[in-house]
């Protein structure tokens, strides 16, 4: 006898279900916007100081919304991220602008660390 | 044994040839999904065979760029409407042609003249009765001219002929209504129709773009096709997000059809041997 839990239009929108609610439910644990990462210069060393600024991506786009520093060890930390993904950009007066690094997120303010830095051409 | 060898042959020549048409239909469906997981060109020279650098961002950008959780949202509302109507109307319609009273075979001329004329004919009268009913843009308005369709009833037309006779006649002998009959006798006994009812409206109602663009005023009201047809005129670069965007819209009807392929087949089919 078949039972109506063995039908696959039962079994198939129940996987769906699971699988949408499992991956609502690791979104919400990890969606505090948070992106962290370093700044080096073209030798490898860090860059205190230097002024990040975070780019969302637009429909053509990417448009400067909002800026920190890196501490003594060339750290940053971004605690208001907001899209799904972003591009970043170090700046100082020595060194000029680094390339802009495209960080790009599986759900809008995802938790990320970079998994480069953010690197100078110049040399100071 | 040489017959056997002969048949064997003949066999795998058949599967053979089955086998390079079933490719050759599925590239098109293969280059979607590639240009979807890239950001190639599809108009790039030469055209690479398989994806460079594939990944799921291009998903992503759909889902965030446009809001197209409400346009899945009202897609599946819409579709939904559209199938249960289908199934709800259709099936009383199809019982109430197998049945004999006067100026049935009219009734069954004045349909099939009907499926003749194009959706676009009776697009304005159809969009005045919407009016006037006050459902413009609304999910019932969006809904409406798939509420019941002439395909579907002869579907269900055919399966109910299928049903022996004799047991409508000792439904009726131990007192079940018309509408009982139906509900408990031929519609379970029209599993396929039924099948091929939901998919049929499920995948017009899922694709249909003329009517919700006529009759939506709020752009949240908007469905997935009217949502890609805005994608695109964005993204004009045929980049993968656009191919990204055409394969969610797919997905949805595809799967649909996936589960129900079986009954579908034997529902389009069942009036085929018949008597």
């Amino acid at each position: 006898m078949n039972h109506w839990w063995t039908s696959r239009w039962f079994i198939v929108p129940a996987l769906m279900l699971v699988s949408v609610l499992g991956w609502l439910g690791y979104v919400s644990q990890h969606d505090n916007g948070l992106i962290e990462g370093r700044v080096i210069d073209a030798g490898g060393q860090p860059v205190p100081g230097a002024t990040i600024r975070i780019f969302d991506r637009g429909f053509v786009t990417y448009q400067e919304r909002g800026r920190t520093q890196a501490d003594a060890q060339g750290r940053f930390r971004i605690t208001d991220n907001k899209s799904h993904s972003v591009q970043l950009e170090a700046e100082t007066e020595a060194l000029g602008r680094s390339e802009r690094y495209e960080l790009r997120l599986w759900f809008a303010a995802q938790d990320a660390q970079l998994p480069e830095p953010l690197r100078f051409k110049a040399k100071p | 044994m040489a017959s056997k060898g002969k048949t064997a042959t003949l066999l795998g020549l058949r599967h053979l040839t089955l086998m390079v048409i079933a490719f050759i239909m599925l590239v098109p469906f293969y280059w979607v999904i590639k240009t979807a997981i890239t950001n190639e060109n599809i108009y790039a020279y030469p055209p690479r065979l398989l994806p460079q650098n594939p990944h799921l961002f291009n998903f992503v950008d759909v889902w965030y760029l446009i809001p197209f959780p409400r346009y899945l949202l009202n897609s599946i509302i819409v579709s939904t409407i559209a199938v249960i109507g289908n199934v709800v109307f259709n099936a009383m319609a199809g019982y109430a042609l197998t049945r004999q009273f006067a100026g049935r075979n009219m009734v069954l001329a004045l349909f099939l003249s009907c499926m003749l004329i194009p959706f676009q004919a009776t697009i304005i009268p159809a969009y005045l009765i919407t009016a006037k009913l006050g459902l413009l843009n609304t999910y019932v308005g969006l809904a409406l001219p798939m509420l019941s369709t002439i395909v579907c009833i002869f579907v269900f037309k055919a399966a109910f002929e299928a049903v022996p006779r004799s047991l409508i006649d000792a439904a009726r002998l131990d007192g079940l209504s018309e509408w009982r009959i139906i509900l408990r006798v031929l519609m379970p006994l029209s599993k396929p129709a039924i099948a091929t009812n939901v998919i049929l409206t499920f995948i017009w109602s899922w694709n249909n773009f003329l009517w919700p663009l006529l009759i939506t005023r709020d752009p949240l009201m908007q469905t997935l096709p009217l949502g890609l047809a805005r994608f695109l005129s964005y993204m004009e670069d045929t980049t993968g997000a656009l191919y990204a965007f055409a394969v969610m819209v797919l997905a949805p009807s595809i799967l649909v059809f996936l589960m129900a392929q079986k009954e579908f087949i034997r529902g389009l089919t069942s009036g085929a041997t018949k008597g």
